[in-house]
């Protein structure tokens, strides 16, 4: 990907967080910490505030409206915040600090942010990037759970209930979040609600089975994603029906 | 009227009651929809109509600001459903905590209402029922003639209270306020919601306690320190109270906190910041009480340092003396997110 220029260095100063727009639209955060700059999405994954107005201290950052708090360097949630941040790769030439690309959804993911470097590689490698247009059913009641999705863009919905019975049971709008995820449990085969795109949405396609062998393989790895996936289901379990 | 909402993890069903604003629905019927302020300022609870029709009860709100235009988003807190509607909201909703005291619409009726300082006055509301709430928790309340809610802290604390009490700063052309101040309204019938908020203060938490107060934000801090006075709190914990007015003329409930001070001399330290003059001679009347001058947030900085060691903050005034506070305590005290409370609802 072409780089694009974000900002001049001396526009961030030590310990301190900026909002910048760069060509195409897209709005970053550029944080400084000890001389490195990260960026990363301008705006909390929790409700729509700009991060650029919460607290820095050159490590951490903070959203100042429910104190979600962030490491720098990784983008990682620390405390109370229940999602990472998308982090944007960047790079200083000169006296210039410019974007190099956004990261895939699987590194934002709520299940699979900053494992092993090989690990995400060989998760990435099962991905199948599929998009579907508005109104595709990805999976309906009954259907075999073998595969679990990430949401790269778009928008997907759920439904409890079968035929006309139905209600309505969440939907997911935020690139990294992962639904279908009866896939990588034991002893549910079949789907219990169906997934429809609202719009049209690029997904990444897994098979469970497929990840967790690869999780087998770096048990860390798989320690760190079955604690996130408990976390996750635990959000889920007020409610009439699970995904 | 049966109302749908479709939020991120999950759909939930409730009833609104004819006139209901939708947010108050929902919160009664134990789902813990967002919100901060619940009065129409924070656009915490925006939500998109999906089907349906219904009235904003308050156009002008300052939180309409946070609406996407075009995109029938409402704010649930002044959002009345005309019939069976359907809504869709972009958080994550969980039931109620089964601990937690539900928040519900009840009556009470204005008494005592008395001057506190030049623009500080305290009241209290009279209960048809007992209602419980929490120690540092807020109700909304509307008058007769005046349209919409307000926010207040409760200042005491017991289980069951049939009363209420609460202070209010007058601000110009702030009709409730001003309603208040204008007297001779002892009797008249209140329409309340709540108990609202997060900030609590229970003795189970078991860490000493810092209450940093910035003019009426005191109230809260009263009903937290009230229920800690109740269980003998500071007898095992400490405690440290810094409390912000301008000058001393504006400070309130001076005598107060000074009994508190009196009952737990060894773990309880109250401090008055005074912003804008040097501690006058008069604050000798108060020997229980140390006093400061600056702002509340530096002064607490300036005689806090090294006592941050398991505590639990609560934070409560105006925006910027909070956000100012909130900036001490992660950055300089280092305190983490979970042991910092506030409620953003001024």
């Amino acid at each position: 990907m072409s780089k694009k220029l974000v900002c001049r260095v001396a526009e961030v100063p030590a310990k301190g967080i900026k909002e910048f727009e760069v060509e195409g639209g897209l709005r970053l955060l550029v944080a400084n910490s000890g001389g490195e700059y990260f960026g990363y999405q301008a705006i909390c994954p929790h409700q729509e505030v700009r991060l650029c107005e919460g607290l820095y201290d050159g490590s951490v950052l903070t959203c100042h409206m429910h104190l979600w708090q962030w490491d720098i360097r990784t983008g990682a949630p620390i405390g109370l915040a229940e999602a990472p941040l998308e982090k944007f790769a960047l790079m200083v030439e000169d006296d210039s600090i410019y974007f190099r690309g956004q990261s895939s959804a699987l590194d934002v993911g709520e299940l699979f942010h900053g494992l092993a470097q090989q690990t995400t590689e060989k998760l990435a490698a099962l991905a199948q990037r599929e998009a579907h247009e508005a109104g595709s059913v990805l999976y309906r009641p009954g259907d075999p759970a073998e595969d679990f999705y990430v949401l790269d863009s778009g928008r997907v919905e759920f439904l409890i209930g079968r035929d006309d019975r139905t209600s309505p049971g969440g939907f997911m709008l935020k690139k990294g979040e992962i639904f279908g995820w009866a896939a990588l449990l034991d002893g549910q085969p079949s789907r219990i609600a169906s997934a429809r795109c609202l719009e049209r949405s690029e997904l990444l396609r897994m098979n469970g089975r497929a990840a967790l062998g690869v999780l087998e393989s770096d048990p860390l790895a798989g320690f760190q994603v079955m604690r996130r996936l408990s976390a996750l289901i635990a959000r889920y379990l007020a409610s009439s029906g699970a995904k | 009227m049966r109302i749908e909402l479709n939020a991120r993890n999950r759909g939930l069903q409730f009833d609104a009651r004819s006139g209901e604003p939708l947010l108050y629905a929902g919160l009664r019927a134990g789902h813990e929809l967002p919100y901060e302020c619940g009065t129409g300022t924070c656009g915490t609870c925006k939500a998109r109509l999906v089907s349906g029709s219904v009235r904003d009860a308050w156009p002008q709100a300052p939180g309409r600001a946070h609406l996407k235009p075009g995109q029938n988003e409402v704010l649930l807190c002044q959002c009345i459903a005309e019939g069976n509607s359907t809504f869709e909201v972009s958080a994550f909703v969980k039931a109620a905590d089964p601990g937690a005291c539900t928040p519900d619409a009840f009556a009470g009726v204005l008494r005592n209402a008395r001057t506190l300082t030049q623009d500080v006055l305290a009241f209290r509301v009279e209960l048809d029922e007992p209602r419980d709430f929490d120690a540092g928790q807020f109700v909304v309340m509307a008058a007769p003639g005046i349209d919409g809610f307000r926010a207040y802290s409760m200042v005491n604390f017991e289980r069951g209270a049939r009363r209420l009490e609460f202070v209010v700063k007058k601000k110009p052309g702030g009709g409730f306020s001003e309603l208040l101040f204008d007297g001779a309204r002892d009797g008249m019938p209140l329409a309340l919601f709540g108990p609202l908020g997060k900030a609590t203060f229970y003795p189970a938490i078991g860490k000493n306690i810092l209450c940093i107060a910035g003019g009426s934000g005191i109230a809260g801090m009263m009903s937290i320190l009230s229920r800690a006075e109740q269980e003998k709190y500071f007898a095992r914990h400490r405690g440290w109270v810094y409390f912000g007015v301008r000058t001393m003329s504006d400070a309130f409930f001076l005598d107060e906190l000074s009994a508190l001070r009196a009952r737990f001399p060894e773990r309880l330290a109250v401090t008055v910041a005074l912003s804008d003059e040097a501690v006058p001679a008069a604050a000798r009347d108060w020997p229980k009480l140390s006093f400061a001058r600056g702002l509340v947030h530096e002064v607490a900085k300036r005689t806090m340092a090294g006592n941050y060691q398991n505590v639990r903050a609560y934070v409560a005034g105006p925006p910027p003396a909070v956000d100012a506070a909130l900036r001490v305590l992660l950055l300089d005290a280092k305190l983490t997110a979970d042991n910092i409370c506030y409620d953003k609802f001024s």
